[in-house]
């Protein structure tokens, strides 16, 4: 071993260290960054729904961009994606365009996310629905765009609601009436509901606030915990009562803490089910794997009201929206690109093609879809609702006392207050 | 010739250059155990003192994390449900494949079908499995239920991982499907060093069958049993894909166990919450505690076995 010296030693290190300086230096990394003097844009989304449009639409977009060029990276599902995202924010190179899910505004505050008034301006804006730009707005900024909005509804089966001879229901109490008759007639499932993982109870627990209330903006005060607003509010426990009172009359099926979307889904399209509580994302879902005799027979009502005349308040929201990297070194190539896609025409066209529902204004109006177009016009109407909770602890805490709830652990009341103490114990973490 | 002198005196020369040698050696292992384990621990611990939510800068808390984890019902829940996952699968896992390897060793017509049938689940990944018996267990299209409907126990048949009751059970029959192969196989390699003329003389002193499996065979596979159950203790602890993947912890914490929660937290991916990383990693350390604990009884029952 006397063969080696200490000047072997650091001449070894030295070109190992040339040969990583050489390799960091060819490659870019990951982040974003020119190529080939072009401006790269990356893009991360989980939104399959226009997986087969992108390669089209990024290559007409480069075509007339030739100094920016788009990288397109769809998860297809939130468990891979949120992690990845998280990652890559916690690694400090965050993809420039970005599905922000319900982090749009923490990560605006804390300055990952660029506030897109700025970017975009007032007047581009102002073409998205209100209630969109209201869920991703704190403190005058707004931190991502709508890309498909969503709302939910009563989807049903006709045929088996004729031959338990009940009609659609109007309100909640039409429902427990339609539930006895539909398992006395027909022995199924009267309304197919999922609440596993919690936060898809959510979407059918949070519009009963709206319901109860009437005043669509306190759901967003509960969850921002702004303006005196409290999760043990009388709206809250009356929401908690309904769901736990829907449960217990068997509305739904045995054990739907531990129902899942695709069980509840696949109940309905399999007709064991006679009705379906569930978004605007559906259709497409179930055009490609649901029998096509169902496919056929199926329809969609508003959800049902509080009470007789009542508004038939909807959850709303674009939960799919698309956020602007602050520390992209191509931010402007991104929002550029970005402003290209929401050209209304082609905005539309990307909607319509791909079945989903728009975020803008311009583009409702232009929606083909039978389904799309009547959800939509539930919205235009000024039904929806929020259902996505953004602040902080609120989703889990909500959906953990929910649960709790429908299992008979807790009382509304008890639920409702444990949903603002663990919100508050969640705020200190 | 003072202390230290001697002390040089050691180590110099040709013999100094040996140590150096010896040094170089295993610096690519200590570089490797510092950068991979002990920095990333002493960073995971440095993050549990602090307010994190994996972007941003971590704002220390000191022990607020811990002090919090004592007030969070989800947390004792997972806890509590993290070791009785663990003490159920262990006891099963290690007697099950026990029994399996003994009945397979007695050199059966058919044994090495046997083997590889109760072996193949094991090269099944886990999130696969999981998936599978997921769909098993449906309430309403359910394979099981649908067995139980035909043998005349149709009123036993519901919707298996939506009840808080059956959900851990449901949970770790799968485990114990999984993973009782390849416990059987390390049983039955470990049945191949035992002296058969132990069974023998047992014979001749008219021992039973029982007796033998009693006072020969378990004794004997002492230390095979203690990695088989350090094993276990060690997957019931950091106890999280199968889980992950057939329940997400649910119905209402029913089947979460630590790793699923503080998955949740950090990552906030079933739940579409905000992550909480500094906490998250307060509940890893705790994960890391008992899987430290173990490790002790790893050596504990180790040292045992060598001491009979």
């Amino acid at each position: 071993m006397s063969g080696i010296t200490r000047r072997d030693v650091l001449r070894a290190a030295g070109a190992t260290g040339l040969a990583l300086a050489t390799a960091a230096a060819c490659s870019d990394g990951g982040s974003s960054g020119s190529n080939g003097g072009k401006a790269k844009v990356r893009m991360w989304t989980w939104y399959g729904e226009q997986r087969e449009q992108w390669p089209a639409l990024i290559k007409e977009f480069e075509a007339s961009h030739t100094n920016i060029t788009i990288e397109n990276r769809i998860f297809g599902d939130t468990d891979a994606y949120l992690p990845a995202l998280q990652t890559s924010v916690t690694g400090g190179d965050p993809p420039d365009i970005y599905a922000p899910h319900v982090l749009a505004i923490e990560y605006g505050k804390a300055g990952i996310a660029l506030d897109l008034k700025e970017a975009f301006g007032e007047d581009f804006l102002k073409g998205f629905f209100p209630s969109t730009n209201d869920e991703y707005t704190d403190d005058g900024k707004q931190y991502a765009l709508g890309w498909m909005a969503q709302t939910f509804g009563m989807y049903y089966n006709p045929t088996l609601l004729d031959k338990a001879g009940v009609d659609v229901p109007e309100t909640w109490d039409d429902l427990i009436a339609a539930s006895k008759a539909i398992k006395e007639k027909t022995g199924l499932i009267p309304c197919s509901l999922s609440n596993n993982p919690g936060p898809t109870g959510l979407d059918f627990m949070l519009p009963l606030i709206t319901q109860a209330s009437d005043k669509p903006q306190l759901i967003l005060d509960l969850d921002a915990q702004r303006n005196g607003a409290k999760w043990s509010d009388k709206a809250v426990v009356e929401a908690l009562a309904k769901v736990k009172q829907l449960v217990d009359e068997e509305c739904f099926a045995p054990g739907i803490n531990g129902v899942t979307s695709e069980q509840a889904s696949t109940a309905f399209t399999n007709s064991k089910a006679t009705m379906y509580y569930s978004g605007s994302w559906e259709p497409q879902g179930f055009r490609t794997s649901a029998p096509k005799a169902f496919v056929d027979a199926y329809q969609v009502a508003e959800t049902p009201a509080w009470k007789q005349g009542g508004k038939h308040w909807c959850a709303n929201q674009a939960g799919a929206g698309l956020a602007v990297s602050a520390a992209s070194k191509n931010a402007e190539a991104a929002v550029e690109f970005l402003k290209w896609v929401y050209e209304p025409d082609r905005y539309s066209k990307i909607m319509n093609d791909s079945n989903s529902m728009p975020s803008t204004i311009a583009a409702a109006e232009q929606i083909s879809d039978p389904f799309m177009k009547k959800m939509t016009s539930w919205l235009t109407a000024g039904n929806g609702c929020g259902h996505i909770l953004f602040g902080k602890g609120s989703s889990d805490a909500a959906a953990g006392q929910l649960a709790a709830v429908i299992a008979g652990d807790k009382t509304p009341e008890e639920g409702a207050k444990g949903i603002q103490e663990a919100v508050e114990k969640a705020q200190a973490r | 010739m003072s202390a230290s002198t001697a002390t040089v005196g050691r180590y110099s020369g040709p013999k100094l250059q040996r140590y150096l040698v010896g040094y170089l050696f295993i610096l690519p292992i200590v570089a490797f155990f510092l950068t991979f384990v002990l920095y990333p621990f002493a960073r995971s611990f440095y993050i549990s003192l602090t307010q994190w939510a994996g972007f941003g800068v971590p704002r220390f808390v000191g022990l607020m994390n811990y002090q919090n984890l004592l007030d969070d019902p989800i947390f004792w829940q997972s806890l509590r449900t993290t070791l009785v996952y663990t003490v159920v699968s262990t006891i099963l896992q290690t007697i099950l494949p026990l029994l399996l390897a003994v009945l397979l060793a007695a050199g059966w017509r058919g044994s090495v079908l046997f083997r590889t049938i109760f072996f193949m689940p094991q090269v099944v990944s886990l999130v696969v499995s999981g998936v599978l018996w997921q769909i098993m267990y449906d309430g309403n299209f359910g394979l099981i239920n649908e067995a139980l409907k035909g043998i005349g126990l149709g009123g036993l048949a519901h919707n298996w991982l939506a009840d808080p009751n059956t959900v851990l059970p449901a949970i770790l029959v799968v485990s114990l499907w999984q993973s009782a192969g390849f416990f059987m196989l390390i049983y039955f390699a470990g049945l191949q060093g035992i002296d058969q003329t132990l069974y023998e003389a047992a014979k001749v002193d008219g021992a039973t069958k029982l007796k033998e499996l009693w006072y020969i065979t378990v004794p004997m596979l002492r230390p095979v049993t203690a990695v088989v159950v350090t094993l276990n203790v060690l997957g019931g602890v950091k106890a999280f894909e199968l889980i992950f993947v057939m329940t997400g912890g649910g119905p209402n914490h029913a089947s979460e166990v630590l790793g699923t929660y503080l998955y949740g937290l950090a990552f906030g991916s079933t739940a579409g919450a905000i992550p909480v990383v500094g906490y998250a990693t307060a509940v890893s350390m705790v994960v890391f505690v008992l899987g430290m604990a173990a490790v002790f009884l790893q050596f504990w029952m180790t040292r045992r076995a060598r001491d009979v």
